[in-house]
């Protein structure tokens, strides 16, 4: 057994759901939910985000439109879709026994 | 002084240091091939196109007005490369390796006669490896091309030493467009490993 990659093994696990779950809370940049993502150390490198956005996409979870901005080009701003917002209800509820049972493991 | 040339990337217009071109040239090369059985390759190619150049943006002044090769290895630290994000990236891991794009040819260390490349080539194919020597015994009787095939093989592809890579290697049953993607990624490794 490695830690390193066992560690690994659980990000990786995890990383749709902080996906979604950062822009559950409103139509979100790339480049933010990047940042938000790497202060949370779940991702290291950002190259990691692009496939799974777009993955996730395809899947119908998430939809995007494109803003004019300040800086440059439009920019993409992703949002959950209806459907992305009952897996992610899904994936709360999942969270959370997932935190309980762990913990009820642990405490014995 | 140096040579520069004008790129576009997502978008923006920006002078580039030939040097650093060939190194960001290189890069994107190096990210189509890993995307290259995605779905959305292109846009998930576009998206970190954009998102270079943001980074490109945010380091250029009015008085720094080229990227450099210090500014594209910047931008490839931050974004990582391919071997990265497969670590990192989500249970994609999973979906990829019995996806058909994903699969890549590797020397097989484990079943080896020589160099392992018809070991190799019958494991990506789902092939009994004999059948792969005995095309390359009878190209080598008629005449001796099957060895020079066989050197250039053995440089272009590589031996796989983790698990992973030997997972990699097995790959579906054999279909037509297994074949097809097969041989242009192949060609595509191979034209890449030549001019390194």
């Amino acid at each position: 057994m490695d830690l390193v990659n066992t560690k690994a093994q659980m990000r990786k696990g995890i990383l749709e759901y902080c996906i979604l779950s950062v822009i559950s809370r409103g139509s979100s940049y790339s480049s933010d939910i990047i940042n938000e993502l790497k202060k949370a150390e779940v991702i290291v490198v950002e190259g990691t985000l692009y496939p799974l956005l777009t993955r996730l996409k395809n899947s119908g979870l998430l939809s995007y439109r494109w803003e004019e901005s300040q800086q440059g080009p439009p920019r993409k701003y992703y949002e959950l879709t209806a459907k992305g917002r009952n897996y992610l209800a899904d994936l709360d509820r999942s969270w959370d026994e997932l935190v309980e049972s762990v913990s009820m493991l642990r405490a014995k | 002084m140096k040579i520069t040339v004008s790129i576009n990337l997502g978008g923006y217009a920006f002078n580039i240091d030939e040097d650093a071109y060939g190194e960001l040239k290189r890069y994107l090369r190096e990210l189509e091939l890993h995307f290259a059985g995605e779905e959305s390759s292109s846009e998930i190619l576009s998206d970190i196109e954009a998102r270079m150049s943001e980074l490109f943006r945010a380091r250029l002044s009015a008085y720094r007005q080229v990227i450099t090769m210090e500014d594209v290895r910047y931008a490839v630290s931050v974004l990582g490369r391919p071997e990265d994000f497969s670590e990192e990236g989500s249970n994609s891991g999973k979906q990829r390796d019995s996806s058909s794009g994903y699969h890549r040819m590797y020397r097989d260390p484990d079943r080896r006669i020589i160099g392992g490349v018809c070991a190799g080539i019958g494991a990506y194919w789902s092939l009994d490896p004999w059948i792969v020597r005995i095309i390359f015994i009878a190209l080598i009787l008629a005449g001796g091309l099957g060895i020079i095939i066989y050197l250039i093989l053995y440089v272009a592809i590589p031996e796989a030493r983790t698990t992973s890579q030997k997972i990699e290697m097995k790959g579906d049953p054999v279909n037509i467009k297994n074949i097809t993607d097969a041989v242009r990624d192949e060609f595509d490794r191979v034209r890449k490993n030549m001019k390194l």
